[in-house]
């Protein structure tokens, strides 16, 4: 019995023992090499000065051309759009880029997503590896109700989390693959046409209020940052006044870019192509640039 | 409990402890910790189900009993098809009632008559196919008066309930199991490392392997209208290695764990995908379950004896009960038939027990020839795998056409997945060369290196391990 133990405590002894190297090396993998996506991005940018910071979904990422905008504009811009972020995401790296940068101007993208307070599974993924931080850790331990093993238990939040940070993402960090979408320059163009046939509408209500939008205000006057909110547009399958209109309603300021585009220039329903993102990019600077 | 919860691994310990520091000077003790810690290891996933088991153990005890003090043949028949028929009348009602139900609403509407008949909500209880046949062998075993009846209702309620291989095997034989139960254990060191080797190969299989490829074949399958050729062999390849490091890794945990309490159970795989004919794959695929209905339904058939008509009808028998056996739906029983219609020309041609030794054993590469016959068979169980897998026999013959539409363009489809891409292929052909390199042993952690194969499999199990989306093991819903 006596080797059965020994022999069972060196197995138990060397997993807990790889456990603790994996996340370490992992760990220091997404802190030290080149970024593979905007959080790791923004995480590594210090001491920068940004006239422009674009936050938002894919509808951010897929439609505003900074290096189109600088050239017309003159200004220093970043689009940090991310698929399927919301707006809690957006509040994180708001955070995470005013404490360590100066920024002059937030360009908030906003329509249903109004109506979410949640962050996403893909944002909140990719800042497990940065628990430490603490502008990260304060910002996600509410949503977890095992928050404390994600912290405290190594490598449990490369496991949860295998299909964005597992083996995949570690190894293609390492030998420093080009992500699909570049994080240092924001833009990603979608090109091709597939407008669906079926009908949609955005919401029919509208919510009272939403917290962290709230927040975002909040940050960006107290940190002196100039905010505007626009909406982009839609394909015309999708029924969009109604909800507009709600929106409007809240935020008078709010710069309705909604309508005005044909389908061809989308990619699908809810993402302009790259011919669409030029024109739409053009369009945001001239609705924007005497403000 | 699953074997690859936390729970279990909590469970374990404590039992093992128990087992061999607290109960270990009384058999009894033993056995009835046995029974208790299976009966909570079971009720663990749904309570009110454990009250078969305990009836059918009752029942069956109770027939054995009577069974040797009966000299009548007439009672003694009576007394076996009592243990048949209460034993196959709750496996056919929990897993067959609404099967024939709604085959015979249909068949009754196809000749214009409507039956209003409503199916039943009925919850599959986990495990029973394998306690029902398990108990089974022991009347058919007793009736047969090829062992002797035991007096002792604890150790074969044990017998009966070892939570090792209670929810999906191996289908241990009365005369294989129960005698155990009947003799001290003492610890043997070498044969509970060995456990704990088993016990990490099996989850390796399961954990690292199978639900790897689960995620991709899952897709796949829900997907195959609009997948390209290339694409969808792929699906049915994943699936193939899906299944079976599923379910042979559940057997080797079930192996590895009773060796830690001193059990031996037997081998339920031997690398099937390494058979030169189908004749081989089934001596070498759910070995228990094959040798159940071999012993117990093929044999006293006739099995290959009598004439050719006789020979054909046992073996189409036999593979279509067994392929019922896993499902109440219509795929489970054309994978039968597929495989009996493989198996056919083998038989009739006498060459059923040509390839009954390892292959190329003691060498390190098959010749081309066993190459040319192990590919072809494995070609012919993934294309059997294919209506295992679909939901329907129509979707099964439609993925087959798509695959034979020969269409290759766009390369692999794997649709939203995120996970591996090439990197499975990768990992499916290293474990296809360590199963080759281990093909005589029963793990690969064996020779000088193994301390190196233990850290490589362990640092897997973390890193490439699936964790996101834990997937039960597949042979529970049998």
């Amino acid at each position: 019995m006596k080797k059965f133990v020994t022999y069972t405590l060196s197995i138990l002894v060397l997993t807990i023992g790889l456990v603790y190297l994996s996340d370490f090396i992992y760990t220091e993998v997404y802190t030290h090499f080149k970024p593979r996506n905007k959080l790791q991005y923004i995480l590594k940018t210090k001491n920068e000065n940004f006239d422009i910071v674009f936050i938002g979904s894919s509808r951010v990422a897929n439609h505003i051309d900074t290096e189109l905008f600088d050239s017309i504009s003159n200004k220093k811009t970043i689009n940090l759009g991310v698929e399927g972020a919301g707006l809690n995401d957006n509040l994180l790296q708001l955070k995470l880029l005013i404490n360590s940068n100066h920024i002059s101007n937030v360009f908030l993208q906003i329509d249903s997503n109004f109506e979410s307070i949640s962050p996403s599974n893909i944002a909140i993924s990719e800042a497990m590896p940065f628990l430490k931080n603490k502008i990260i850790k304060n910002h996600i331990k509410k949503y977890f109700e095992n928050f404390e093993k994600l912290e405290h238990i190594p490598f449990y939040r490369y496991a949860v989390n295998d299909p964005k940070i597992g083996f995949r993402e570690f190894f293609f960090s390492i030998i420093n693959k080009k992500p699909a979408t570049n994080p240092n320059a924001g833009f990603t163009p979608k090109f091709g046409n597939k407008i669906p046939k079926t009908e949609s509408s955005l919401p029919k209500l509208i919510r009272k209020e939403n917290i962290i939008l709230d927040e975002i205000i909040r940050i960006c006057k107290i940190n002196k940052i100039s905010l505007t909110l626009y909406t982009s547009p839609y394909c015309s399958k999708i029924k969009t006044e109604d909800y507009i209109k709600k929106l409007i309603n809240k935020f008078p300021n709010l710069i309705n870019l909604s309508k005005g585009y044909n389908d061809r220039l989308f990619y699908d329903c809810g993402h302009l192509n790259n011919q669409g993102a030029k024109i739409f990019t053009n369009n945001l600077y001239n609705e924007t640039k005497d403000k | 409990m699953f074997f690859n919860s936390i729970d279990f691994a909590i469970f374990l310990p404590i039992i093992f402890i128990l087992y061999w520091f607290v109960t270990n000077k009384n058999l009894k003790s033993q056995n009835l910790l046995i029974v208790i810690s299976s009966y909570i290891f079971y009720g663990w996933w749904d309570w009110r189900f454990l009250s078969l088991i305990l009836f059918s153990t009752i029942i069956d005890y109770l027939i054995g009993v009577r069974l040797s003090n009966q000299e009548n043949q007439n009672k003694r028949k009576l007394l076996l098809w009592t243990s048949i028929l209460v034993n196959l009348g709750f496996l056919g009602f929990f897993k067959y009632y609404n099967f024939f139900l709604d085959n015979f609403i249909t068949a009754f509407s196809f000749f214009g008559t409507e039956i209003n008949a409503n199916s039943l909500n009925i919850i599959l209880p986990v495990g029973i196919s394998f306690y029902t046949f398990q108990t089974l062998s022991y009347t058919i075993d007793v009736y047969k008066q090829q062992l002797e009846p035991t007096k002792d209702f604890i150790a074969f309620s044990a017998f009966v309930s070892f939570f090792p291989q209670l929810v999906a095997g191996p289908i241990e034989r009365a005369t294989n199991l129960l005698p155990q139960f009947n003799k001290k254990r003492v610890f043997d060191n070498n044969k509970a490392i060995d456990g704990l080797h088993l016990i990490l190969w099996g989850l390796f299989k399961k954990i690292v392997i199978a639900d790897s490829c689960a995620t991709y074949v899952n897709e796949i399958f829900s997907n195959y209208e609009t997948m390209n050729s290339l694409t969808l062999i792929l699906g049915a390849i994943y699936f193939t290695f899906q299944i079976y490091c599923d379910f042979s890794g559940y057997s080797d945990i079930a192996i590895g764990t009773s060796k830690l309490f001193g059990f031996s159970l037997i081998r339920n795989f031997n690398f099937p995908y390494f058979s030169r004919d189908i004749s081989e794959f089934w001596r070498r695929w759910h070995i228990s379950l094959s040798t159940w209905f071999r012993d117990y339904l093929y044999i006293p058939l006739g099995g290959s004896r009598g004439n050719k008509w006789n020979q054909v009808r046992n073996v189409f028998i036999i593979f279509i009960v067994s392929g019922f056996w896993h499902g109440a739906n219509w795929t489970f029983i054309v994978w039968g038939t597929l495989n009996a219609l493989y198996f056919l020309p083998i038989l009739l041609t006498k060459n059923n027990r040509k390839n009954l030794d390892t292959v190329a054993k003691g060498k390190y590469l098959p010749t081309v020839k066993e190459f040319l016959q192990m590919s072809f068979t494995f070609g012919l169980t993934v294309l059997a795998w294919i209506f295992f897998r679909a939901d329907s026999v129509l979707i099964a013959v439609k993925y087959i056409k798509n695959i034979f539409s020969f269409n290759f363009k766009r390369g692999i489809q794997y649709l939203s997945i995120e996970r591996y891409a090439p990197e499975l292929l990768i990992l499916i052909l290293l474990f296809i060369i360590s199963e080759w390199s281990s093909r005589e042993r029963e793990h690969p952690f064996f020779g000088k290196w193994r301390h190196l194969k233990i850290s490589l499999t362990i640092l897997a199990l973390v890193t490439l391990g699936v964790y996101s989306n834990v997937t039960d093991f597949i042979y529970f819903q049998f």
